[in-house]
């Protein structure tokens, strides 16, 4: 083609080395403005930390329910005056029941007797009684599959109007409770997590919206020599991406850190208290979910930044 | 190759910078663009690489109409179009070396082609030796052949400089020069803005003078006795 043919010809969006160029450009420049980048990426760390935090502890929790839900048990505790005849009408019903058919019954002399061998400094204490305070009972196992049968409230309810029960415990409506409290944490976690995600991506938007203002004259000289807005503004989405991504990264690090510290040094004199909470580490869907959060909100900042740049850059 | 149509641009109501102006530069031509200062000339050539667009009047560059060039098709405009600015705009962060291979880079050129490039340009303004010096740490002379070297790497249909001599001394003038001659020879149409009135009596070129905003005349500068005209008009300066 001549070389002043004027043709409407379509141009490539950006050169084939542009992508070296970005990379190589934000690197320099994150490299030259070292602290203003450094506070763009511990308000990204922070953020997801907050966040990653509850998302652990609603992990942990989580997976503490599905470990309770497994092993869910009905308690029927009899009346101590129960008669033989109440305790096998109990029996028979359970026996007809497919959801509360695996049980095993418990006697009096049985259950002080568990009593003892669990709390055995107490053995004396339990001596000086007159009689045995603990009542017959029925434990039955339950199966999540069966709590969500419809048959199942029906006999739960049954059985508490069956005389010679006493009480009825189904440790199901604290997993309920403990569900919630997850649903809660969860929330929590993303409300707070997010506000700070949007602080930290304005505050890389602010970061970047300096960095364009330090590159003024450059970004000028660039228009005027044919640079696409594409190539002018590459360099900076990289940047806000990588700001974002260190960020994300710099959170699971701290997270994990926080997690073993804190398993190491409380877990062994609180045991019973703490273990749940201490069960794992986030899964690595939920790894890469934070970090891809923070290159996400670090894209989504410099994206601000350069739009707006954009709208400025208005007259030809 | 630029042609303008009753130009008038008004900065307001009782400023203005350009006032009907009319004239026709065809391919391949060297022309000389003079007149006093706030003449025009730099909002003339601002108008050409559309930094700035008239207030009135149609401009064609290449075959494009600038006016209505969409926003998106201009950086593939201003690719044909060398420039060379009076304030020379290099970026003082980057190497000598840096500044062209950035232009590269916007052209789309594979990096392992940049050396090459860039050294041959730089070999033509003589400053080879210099593609590792940062521009501040150059002369005005050199940092305005760095430029001119930017402007020429691409070899651009258009090459327009604005007061490429300004500040240097005759005889780097003349080399200037020469190496813009050379580039028309290529076949670049030049537009050049000059307060130097020598350098255009001596280079028998066609002139475009402006005052006050006002093209005044138009016409071809008397060629100095010892000055040979080469094929394509080109004017032998050693």
């Amino acid at each position: 083609m001549n070389r002043d043919t004027v043709v409407a010809r379509k141009e490539p969006a950006q050169p084939p080395s542009a992508f070296h160029y970005f990379l190589r450009e934000a690197l320099r420049r994150m490299w030259i403005s070292k602290r203003t980048s450094f506070v763009a990426v511990a308000m990204i760390a922070i953020s997801l930390l907050i966040l990653g935090a509850f998302l652990l502890l609603s992990e942990n929790l989580q997976r503490a329910i599905t470990r309770w839900q497994g092993t869910s048990r009905v308690n029927i505790y009899m009346e101590p005056e129960a008669t033989a005849a109440q305790i096998e009408g109990v029996r028979s019903y359970l026996g007809s029941s497919p959801s509360l058919a695996h049980y095993t019954f418990i006697t009096r002399a049985a259950a002080l007797q568990r009593f003892k061998s669990y709390f055995t400094n107490l053995d004396e204490v339990v001596g000086q009684l007159d009689e045995n305070p603990f009542p017959a009972s029925f434990e039955c196992q339950v199966t999540p599959r069966a709590i969500q049968s419809a048959t199942f409230e029906r006999d739960i309810g049954a059985i508490r109007r069956t005389p010679g029960v006493e009480q009825v415990q189904f440790d199901w409506e604290w997993v309920n409770r403990l569900k919630r409290l997850v649903n809660i944490v969860n929330a929590v976690g993303f409300i707070a997590g997010g506000i700070l995600a949007i602080a930290a991506a304005f505050t890389i938007a602010n970061v970047i919206r300096l960095t364009m203002l330090l590159y003024r004259e450059e970004i000028e000289i660039m228009r005027l020599v044919g640079a696409t807005e594409q190539i002018i503004r590459g360099p900076f989405l990289i940047e806000g991406l990588i700001q974002g991504t260190i960020g994300g990264a710099a959170a699971v690090g701290l997270l994990y850190l926080f997690f073993e510290l804190s398993r190491r040094l409380l877990a062994p004199s609180n045991a019973m208290l703490w273990s749940f909470l201490f069960v794992g580490f986030l899964p690595w869907p939920k790894i890469a979910g934070l970090v891809a959060g923070g290159t996400a909100a670090g894209y989504f900042g410099s994206w601000l930044s350069v739009r707006e740049q954009r709208n400025e850059s208005g007259r030809p | 190759m630029i042609h303008f149509y009753h130009v008038t641009k008004k900065f307001d109501r009782y400023s203005s910078a350009l006032l009907d102006v009319t004239f026709h530069i065809e391919k391949g031509e060297f022309v000389f663009l003079t007149g006093p200062s706030g003449a025009g000339k730099s909002t003339l050539l601002k108008m050409i690489l559309r930094q700035m667009t008239p207030s009135d009047g149609q401009i064609v560059v290449n075959g494009r109409n600038l006016a209505a060039m969409r926003r998106s098709q201009l950086p593939f405009f201003r690719r044909e179009i060398g420039m060379v600015f009076q304030d020379f705009k290099l970026i003082e962060r980057m190497t000598v070396f840096d500044n062209l291979s950035f232009i590269l880079t916007v052209l789309g050129v594979a990096p392992r082609e940049h050396k090459k490039k860039a050294y041959t340009a730089l070999r033509a303004v003589n400053l080879h030796h210099r593609m590792n010096a940062f521009p501040l740490q150059l002369s005005g002379g050199e940092q305005q052949r760095v430029a001119i070297a930017r402007a020429l790497i691409n070899d651009p249909l258009v090459l327009i400089a604005d007061e490429p001599t300004g500040n240097l001394d005759p005889e780097l003038s003349l080399e200037i020069v020469q190496i813009f001659a050379e580039a028309n020879l290529r076949g670049s149409t030049l537009l050049l803005a000059t307060h130097d009135r020598e350098l255009i009596r001596s280079s028998g070129r066609r002139v475009l003078t402006l005052e006050k905003g006002h093209l005044l005349d138009e016409h071809a500068a008397p060629a100095e006795p010892h000055a040979a005209r080469g094929g394509g008009g080109f004017v032998n300066w050693s």
